[in-house]
């Protein structure tokens, strides 16, 4: 500990070098000479850079622990505030920016820091970015899509790992961004990793398009940021956050017009120009919180990340289920001094976070692709996160982020083993995901079916699983806290949740929790319970053609599913087992003050400010009952639907109200209601303007310019006979006049300047073997008679008058001319002018 | 010694009859050689100048470069008048207007 903190000083932390650095090498050395290494050489590569990214995590994170114990163990109680909870690194200065309106400037740094909250997220990236990429080696091993891009594939898994470390270390909003994006283009590149398959690259777009609308939001609270706090740094805008408590006019943009058709359109509606004035706080909020939804996958953004898991399965697991769509979540607690500044955007952040939860659970009811439920169920639980950090729980929102990356992760890599071992027998990438085609595979796969059921049972909130301790603590935190305002200006109240408002958010979250349960078994149970309706077993023999549900691949017998080999097993066991067991890292219904509660208490110390317990709250245990049910409901009743009855419920249902579900099944259209709106939208003002530039800018402009180069083009084209002689007949002509001008006729030309108090400087050009005679006293009469080089003569003149300067000027040649410049003094001006009007200036050749 | 002003006639006769020849003349290999000529005088006066100054030798030097950019010049010129005969079989420059308009 004493060496450690010797060799890497918390303020000046070069570790952060090797944890960042690593990963980068990583992808730098299997992009560049990933070919030539061989699948062994990226192999060792990727997860030795991984694997050593997490274990240098380890230290940071041993090494903020074991200063946590010093200062409140060694040194006694009075110096506890003075334990060392960052560990920093500045690399380098990046730039300046102005701020409050051009006044001030901020230094943008490229520096890092890991505190207690970075510590924890860094430890889930690298921990379980090294399972998901020993996963990933064998189950890559053998891929033959696209052009077999093995190397690529972890080129691109490690800079993603990168990104996110930068991403959850920047010390500043810019630093943020600039991980932010780069996850985001490792999400684009690897959802379409397989591009030879348009759907996947149109998902990819998808994905990276609904980014940058949130990344719009994330963008114009930078520039709020800096304008009205002044700084981009955590420490920087948390000491600025008193100055976004003032208001500011969002609507009407500018002063609304009094006079003319706007003034008149303003008086017949004066409802739609009244003034919106919100605290810079809220702005800030709701564009940061858009910023969140698009990365994290809320509504209405959330659409990409469904379509996102085109991507191999591992990049489902670490990328759009553990890390990468976490990160808004990240950004709400990194920044939950800015969040609940404004209860209106945590009461958003609430209900937008309770609302996908329960939507996206409503779409997981029906969907057959297994992936896609597993999508869903990730859209859903994003939800719970934001709903725990959306009421002011930000420790068990992150908490929650915590346990899901282990039971989403194992479940992703699970599904990732149950659709290998479906390849044995259907080469289709859609059937092979199908639930429809899968049944009692647990005889195959014991592993993979005891992982995948520790995880259903944390999902779905089994007590004492991981799962059960973070969402009953947050739909518990939801039922009693509410945010208080802070006071903006005196004797105004601000808005305020309502009573109702906590209470409501419980109910949606437990009936979002019930359907969870039951869609996580019903996946369960139509996977691995009941009879295997994949293909027949047995020896491959000739292909028969089976009409079935989809009729449309070749179902011959073919050997059995077999369970993935130790490099998949190996993760899905560790994950299922911190699924099962992860819960005692932040017990919170157990515990007074739970493990992860405490760790993250610096980070969050002042949150109790604002978030305040209701009066008469009911206790905890009582709260935890629902949630229970919650889970015996959706669970029972999947066991009863699809175990007891085969399905037959199921089927019953779709068959008496086909309508709804159909409309469930498609996602409830929303995709089609964005491409009739939003994109329609955008695709018409497109169309509108290919049709501008065909018809206005290449019909017209540009035949336009067109014609009036040709016309010039013709006439001097007259002028090229192409005989030399011509052309150098030309040049003597040209040579000799502009020797007549320079030999000949010297160039009298002379510039007046004032030098104040009636003085003027007359200058006269300067020329080649140019001399000079001055008349300045009298016209008549040279000053002296010979020619010098003096070129400038200073004259006085009295106001109102004029006088006339002339110069005669001589070439190398004898040659002289003569120039006459009249200097002219206003008369006196009136007091106060202080600037006379310039001297009229004239020059003539003699 | 020979005054400068002597030179400067001789080099002005030179410039004289090349410029003249080489807007009168239609053969090519004439026009070389008149070029030959202007560019021979501006050497006669560089290195006549130089006399003046005793102290270095710019003018002599600047009149080296100029013999060498002759001879490239006279090596591109014989080529583009040998493209020219192949082309037309004809060295007359004012036949060769292929660049007319």
């Amino acid at each position: 500990m004493e060496l450690l903190s010797n060799i890497f000083p918390p303020q000046n932390f070069t570790l952060i070098a090797f944890i960042l650095g690593l990963p980068a090498l990583g992808a730098f050395v299997n992009g560049v000479f990933g070919k030539r290494l061989g699948k062994d050489g990226v192999r060792l590569m990727a997860l030795s850079a991984i694997g050593g990214s997490f274990l240098a995590s380890l230290i940071a994170f041993a090494m903020l622990v074991g200063f946590g114990r010093q200062a409140h163990g060694e040194h006694g109680a009075h110096q506890a505030g003075e334990a060392i909870s960052q560990l920093k690194f500045t690399a380098w200065h990046w730039f300046d920016v102005s701020t409050n309106g051009g006044f001030g400037s901020a230094p943008i740094e490229v520096a890092f820091v890991i505190d207690h909250l970075t510590s924890v997220m860094m430890l889930i990236i690298t921990g379980i970015g090294f399972l998901i990429h020993l996963y990933a080696t064998a189950y890559m091993w053998d891929d033959q899509r696209g052009d077999g891009g093995f190397h690529r594939f972890f080129a691109y898994l490690n800079l993603f790992c990168f990104a996110m470390l930068v991403l959850v270390m920047g010390s500043s909003l810019p630093l943020l961004f600039v991980g932010w994006e780069g996850v985001g283009l490792c999400s684009y590149l690897l959802i379409g990793f397989w591009y030879s398959d348009d759907a996947n690259a149109a998902a990819g777009k998808k994905a990276f398009i609904a980014n940058r609308i949130g990344d719009f939001g994330l963008l114009v609270a930078m520039g709020l940021l800096l304008s009205y706090g002044g700084a981009l740094d955590w420490g920087g805008i948390a000491s600025g956050t008193g100055s976004l408590m003032q208001r500011v006019q969002v609507w009407p943009i500018g002063h609304a017009p009094t006079t003319g058709l706007g003034g008149a359109i303003v008086s017949a509606m004066p409802w739609l120009f009244r003034p919106l004035t919100p605290t810079v706080a809220t702005v800030v909020g709701l564009c940061l919180f858009l910023g969140c939804a698009g990365k994290s996958a809320q509504i209405p953004l959330y659409v990409w990340l469904p379509d996102a898991m085109a991507g191999p399965t591992p990049v489902s697991a670490l990328i759009h289920a553990a890390t990468m769509v976490t990160a808004g979540v990240y950004l709400v607690c990194r920044l939950w001094y800015v969040f609940l500044l404004s209860p209106f955007v945590m009461a958003t952040i609430a209900v937008i976070g309770v609302a996908t939860a329960f939507f996206a659970a409503t779409i997981g009811l029906a969907q057959n692709d297994i992936k896609k439920v597993l999508a869903y169920s990730t859209v859903s639980q994003l939800g719970f996160m934001f709903l725990g950090v959306g009421v002011g729980a930000f420790s068990d929102g992150f908490f929650h982020v915590f346990t899901h990356a282990f039971f989403k992760a194992c479940l992703f890599l699970g599904a990732g083993s149950v659709i290998h071992a479906m390849h044995a027998g259907i080469h289709d990438a859609a059937a092979s995901q199908d639930m429809r085609n899968m049944g009692g595979l647990r005889k195959w796969l014991p592993t993979t079916y005891l992982t995948f059921l520790a995880s259903c049972l944390a999902i779905g909130g089994f007590p004492l699983t991981s799962g059960f301790f973070s969402k009953d603590e947050i739909l518990y935190r939801a039922y009693v806290t509410h945010i208080s305002a802070a006071p903006a200006e005196p004797g105004v109240a601000r808005w305020e949740a309502p009573a109702w408002f906590g209470p409501m958010l419980y109910w949606v979250g437990i009936l979002a929790a019930t359907m969870t349960a039951f869609y996580m078994f019903r996946a369960l149970f139509l996977t691995f319970w009941g009879d295997f309706r994949g293909w027949e077993i047995g020896k491959p023999a000739a292909a028969s053609v089976d009409a079935g549900a989809h009729g449309r691949d070749h179902r011959g017998p073919a050997p059995a599913p077999h369970e993935s080999p130790w490099p998949m097993t190996l993760p899905l066991l560790v994950l299922g087992a911190f699924a099962l067991v992860g819960g005692i890292f932040n017990p919170g219904l157990l515990s007074k003050e739970p493990g992860l509660e405490h760790w993250l208490a610096p980070v969050f110390e002042l949150s109790e400010h604002y978030v305040k317990v209701n009066e008469g709250a009911p206790s905890k245990w009582l709260l935890a009952a629902p949630g229970v049910m919650a889970f015996l409901v959706g669970a029972g009743g999947a066991y009863f639907v699809y175990v007891m009855n085969k399905g037959a419920p199921a089927r019953a249902f779709t068959e008496k109200v086909p309508g709804l579900y159909r409309l469930v099944l498609d996602k409830w259209r929303i995709d089609e209601l964005y491409e009739n709106t939003v994109i329609g939208a955008i695709e018409s003002l497109a169309e509108t303007a290919a049709q501008f530039d065909k018809w206005f800018i290449d019909g017209i402009i540009a035949r336009l310019t067109a014609l009036v180069v040709a016309a010039f083009g013709t006439v001097l084209r007259a002028f090229q006979t192409g005989v030399v002689h011509v052309y150098a007949a030309a040049m003597v002509l040209g040579v000799t006049l502009f020797g007549w001008f320079f030999v000949w006729q010297p160039q009298a030309q002379a510039t007046v300047r004032e030098q104040g108090s009636g003085k003027y400087l007359v200058e006269a050009s300067p020329g080649l073997g140019y001399s000079f005679r001055w008349h300045s006293q009298t016209p008549d009469r040279p000053d002296s008679e010979a020619f010098t080089s003096r070129r400038s003569v200073e004259v006085e003149v009295a106001p109102g008058e004029t006088k006339l300067v002339k110069v005669d000027v001589k070439n190398a040649f004898d040659r002289t001319t003569t120039g006459t410049v009249a200097v002219t003094r206003p008369s006196a001006a009136p007091a106060g002018s202080e600037k006379p009007a310039p001297p009229v200036m004239k020059g003539s050749l003699q | 010694m020979i005054p400068v002003e002597y030179y400067l006639v001789v080099a002005g006769v030179m410039f004289g009859i090349g410029g003249i020849g080489f807007l009168s003349r239609r053969n090519l290999l004439v026009q070389l050689m008149c070029i030959e000529l202007l560019l021979n005088s501006v050497n006669v006066t560089l290195v006549a100048f130089n006399r003046m100054r005793p102290d270095d030798h710019n003018g002599q030097m600047f009149a080296f470069f100029v013999i060498a950019v002759a001879a490239a010049e006279a090596a591109v010129g014989l080529a583009i008048g040998l493209a020219i005969y192949r082309l037309s079989r004809s060295v007359r420059s004012d036949e060769a207007d292929l660049l007319k308009n």
